[in-house]
């Protein structure tokens, strides 16, 4: 349905009439509702659009309005729109509706508010904290409030965290991490097993938490830019294109065709080395160590291509605000060979993997995650295409990659088999699409870019990253300085993917199951 | 002084045992184009943890624990001592036969299997859990092989096994039974992976997991032996070569050069196999050894036929 008739529907059919309602930029409605309407109006937007909740964050405008705002964003795909419903609670004491028993994607984002803004929900039927975990952080400090103080002392408040328990005979229970054996980000995996097979999975995260969003606040947008790239260093450039998209929103900036190009061409690229660094870590967690071996050889050229590029490795420090740097002279020679080599030798693993029996079958019928349970999460990314979900930020918001006719890649089966079959497919169609867009950039004149004046407001950047969309909301204040900034990785929501794909497997497949996932500990932690 | 050469044999073949290992990780790691540690890396290794003075034991571990380490190493020395090298007579001469092997190495592995659930870490447990699963099916594999050669002989001892120096189909088949066995009892693809940091996956490294400093030292030395156990076995019964006749320095050098080459040869097989194959599914390890189990049959029927 389309937003225009939402929105109509809502006032007719719901008889809920809106605070206000203003289009924020052509693709994005700002719709404010009561309190009381909250939970119904997002209910209502969540069925209209058959969309799980993107993102669902509070922000502290006590100062300004005494009030907590709480927002929660759809995408409309049919028409490339996004629906952000907000509403305004009293500053002294903060509650709203839980919608996480009637959307089970917005679960996380629920206990995420609860304890950074100290945000109550109503009838929540989860109302454990997230990433600030009861063993160290004590009661009452929420640390996105303005006037948040840290607490004096940290640790030992004889609190547990409480997971879910499995209960029976010949059940027991496999805690593993937070350190790991490998040189690997800490996380903790609680595994209820029955002999082999696996009953339960819990994943209990935040070891890193390092308050980025936090440390976003109070920082000029050029600044912030930079910042946006350390968030996760893997997906350095697709978390800096969301948040430079942000920005040149809120200021108005039409970014020129061939800087949207260059951008895409890099989008593209890293998509590239971390597909094929995905594919070569399934390999080598099933311990097949020379397909492995070969896909860390085609990831090196292709990060030595970035470096060519951009100056660094990891494609840092190249991205502005309004476009892009200038390449370095011959660049089309460079990603021409560059590509070649990696589309060869890509080829060569794939069919390395795809010829093997013993690594087929490891892969087939392992893990899989059910379409319905993909769809209920919120799960994104290749992870969701692999379950039948075809949503890609690139096909469904982007018309660059329209005229470049991107097709997005799709599996139903959900198993490892059917994310290793996304990452193949998505690595060839980057490929062609990189080849399309030189051309395109080719025939263009060189543009200079201009980012504009800094301006106050609040808009939603967005970028489909290797490991699916990157979103961060975004608000400048009158002092041109970051006032907040919700980053919503991939990750967030498709950990819990993870979770519900690995009961029913045994417990040695699980590293193959999580690497078929490959999420982000920093994404997530943040 | 008759057992002067045994004994020396035996030392040599346990102070070079770790090589053997060190050598298919060095082979493999050329093959995938990576320089990796040298071939001594696991005497380093034996020496570093070796050297350590704070070694770290659960609280909730029991004599048992300490105690497995030397139990583990006796038995696999003591299960070289019975495996015939390059010398012609193994060190123990007559003393045991190729059943006996065995069930000393299954000595080791109860004792190993227990210190595994001992710690009462979920890994541990897990650990010896697949072990005794994998060893169940291996060892009868191990079993029907030895009496195939046994029938070929006419007896179970080593001395008449391998002094028979007669290529035979039957002891070519039973060698190969015997290598699928080994592959399941060194921990190596496609049913254990030496080179994990995966805790969840692992089959004997989860049962050491909780060791540390000189235990660990000395659990790893005894896997080295253990596999040069297995793969002496081996050579000794695919590549059957007369044993010398009288002695002396030269004939002992020649005869030591040829059960190296032998063993090479065996190593570039291994680190082959391991390099194109992924691991299996922990279920499927019944498969194979089971597979392992039809050839042992079949070399025990083409035995009895005289071939």
């Amino acid at each position: 349905m389309k937003i225009e008739d939402i929105l109509k529907e809502l006032s007719t059919r719901e008889g809920i009439t809106p605070v206000s309602m203003d289009w924020n930029a052509p693709e994005e409605v700002h719709l404010e509702v009561r309190p009381e309407d909250f939970k119904k109006t997002c209910l209502f937007a969540h069925q209209k659009t058959g969309a799980p909740v993107s993102a669902l964050f509070a922000e502290d405008a006590v100062a300004a309005q005494n009030r907590f705002f709480i927002r929660c964003v759809f995408a409309s795909r049919l028409e490339s729109k996004w629906l952000i419903v907000s509403a305004g609670l009293p500053c002294d004491a903060p509650e709203f509706d839980s919608l996480a028993n009637d959307i089970f994607s917005a679960a996380l984002f629920e206990r995420e508010i609860g304890e950074m803004f100290g945000i109550k929900r109503r009838e929540a039927f989860d109302s454990r904290r997230l990433r600030l975990h009861p063993e160290v952080w004590p009661e009452g400090f929420y640390p996105l409030r303005k006037d948040f103080k840290p607490p004096e002392k940290y640790g030992d408040t004889g609190k547990n965290y409480a997971f879910r328990r499995v209960e029976g005979d010949g059940v027991f229970e496999v805690p593993v991490g937070p350190v790991h054996a490998g040189i690997i980000a800490p996380g903790h995996f609680r595994f209820s097993a029955a002999g082999e097979p696996v009953v339960n999975l819990e994943i209990q995260l935040g070891f890193t938490h390092k308050g980025v969003e936090k440390l976003f606040e109070g920082k000029t947008a050029e600044a912030a830019l930079a910042f946006s790239e350390l968030v996760d260093g893997e997906a350095a450039f697709a978390h800096s294109l969301a948040f430079a998209d942000a920005v040149e929103k809120i200021r108005g900036i039409k970014v020129p065709e061939a800087h949207q190009c260059a951008r895409a061409i890099l989008l593209e690229i890293e998509r590239l080395y971390n597909h094929a660094a995905d594919v070569g870590g399934m390999a080598t967690d099933v311990g097949f160590s020379f397909p492995a071996a070969c896909a860390s050889v085609i990831k090196e050229n292709l990060l030595a291509l970035n470096e060519k590029l951009t100056g660094s490795r990891y494609l840092k420090n190249f991205n502005r605000i309004g476009g892009v740097l200038k390449f370095p002279p011959s660049v089309w020679e460079t990603i021409d060979s560059g590509l070649e080599a990696a589309e060869k030798d890509f080829l060569a693993l794939k069919e390395m993997l795809y010829g093997s029996v013993s690594f087929m079958d490891r892969v087939e019928e392992t893990g899989i995650l059910p379409h319905k349970t993909a769809v209920e999460l919120g799960v994104s990314g290749p992870a969701a295409r692999a379950s039948g979900v075809a949503a890609d930020l690139r096909a469904d918001f982007s018309p660059l990659y329209k005229s470049a006719g991107f097709k997005p890649a799709k599996q139903e089966k959900g198993d490892v088999l059917a994310r290793l079959n996304v990452r193949v497919s998505e690595f060839k169609e980057s490929v062609r699409l990189i080849k399309k867009l030189t051309g395109m950039i080719k025939t263009g004149s060189d543009v200079k870019i201009s980012a504009g004046e800094p301006r106050s407001g609040c808009a939603l950047g967005y970028a489909e990253g290797w490991r699916g969309p990157v979103l961060y909301w975004v608000r400048i204040g009158q002092n041109a300085l970051v006032e907040r900034c919700k980053i919503t990785d991939p990750s967030f929501n498709n950990w819990e993917g993870l979770a519900q794909a690995v009961p029913g497997n045994i417990i040695p497949d699980f590293p193959l199951c999580n690497k078929s996932f490959n999420l982000s500990y920093p994404g997530n932690d943040l | 002084m008759e057992h002067g050469p045994a004994i020396i044999q035996i030392l040599l073949i346990i102070a070079a045992a770790p090589l053997f290992g060190g050598l298919i990780t060095k082979i493999k790691n050329i093959v995938r184009l990576r320089r990796g540690a040298p071939v001594l890396q696991p005497y380093w290794n034996f020496f570093k943890l070796l050297g350590k003075s704070d070694e770290v034991i659960s609280q909730h571990a029991s004599w048992l624990f300490k105690a497995a380490p030397y139990v583990v190493i006796s038995s696999s020395a003591a299960a070289l001592l019975l495996v015939p090298l390059f010398g012609g007579f193994a060190a123990a001469g007559g003393m045991g036969d190729i059943v006996a092997v065995l069930f000393i190495l299954a000595l080791g592995r109860f004792f190993m299997a227990l210190a595994g659930m001992d710690a009462a870490s979920a890994f541990g447990g897990m650990g010896s859990s697949r072990e005794m699963f994998i060893s169940s099916l291996a060892e009868t594999a191990a079993l029907v092989s030895f009496f195939a050669l046994a029938l070929n002989s006419g007896s179970t001892s080593f001395a008449a096994i391998a002094g028979d120096g007669v290529f035979r189909a039957s002891s070519f088949t039973a060698g190969f039974a015997l290598f699928l066995v080994a592959i399941a009892e060194t921990s190596r693809i496609p049913v254990d992976n030496q080179e994990t940091h995966l805790e969840l996956t692992m089959v004997h490294e989860a049962m050491a997991l909780e060791y540390s400093g000189r235990s660990l030292a000395i659990i790893e030395y005894a896997s080295h032996i253990r596999q040069l156990v297995w793969f002496s076995l081996i050579a000794g019964i695919i590549f059957p070569l007369p044993p010398p006749s009288g002695c002396g320095a030269a004939l002992a050098a020649a005869s030591a050069a040829v059960f190296a080459l032998k063993l090479l040869a065996l190593a570039v097989i291994m680190a082959f196999t391991e390099i194109s194959l992924a691991k299996m599914r922990l279920f499927r390890v019944a498969d194979l050894l089971m597979f392992a189990f039809v050839a042992a049959l079949a070399s025990a029927v083409l035995a009895a036929g005289g071939y």
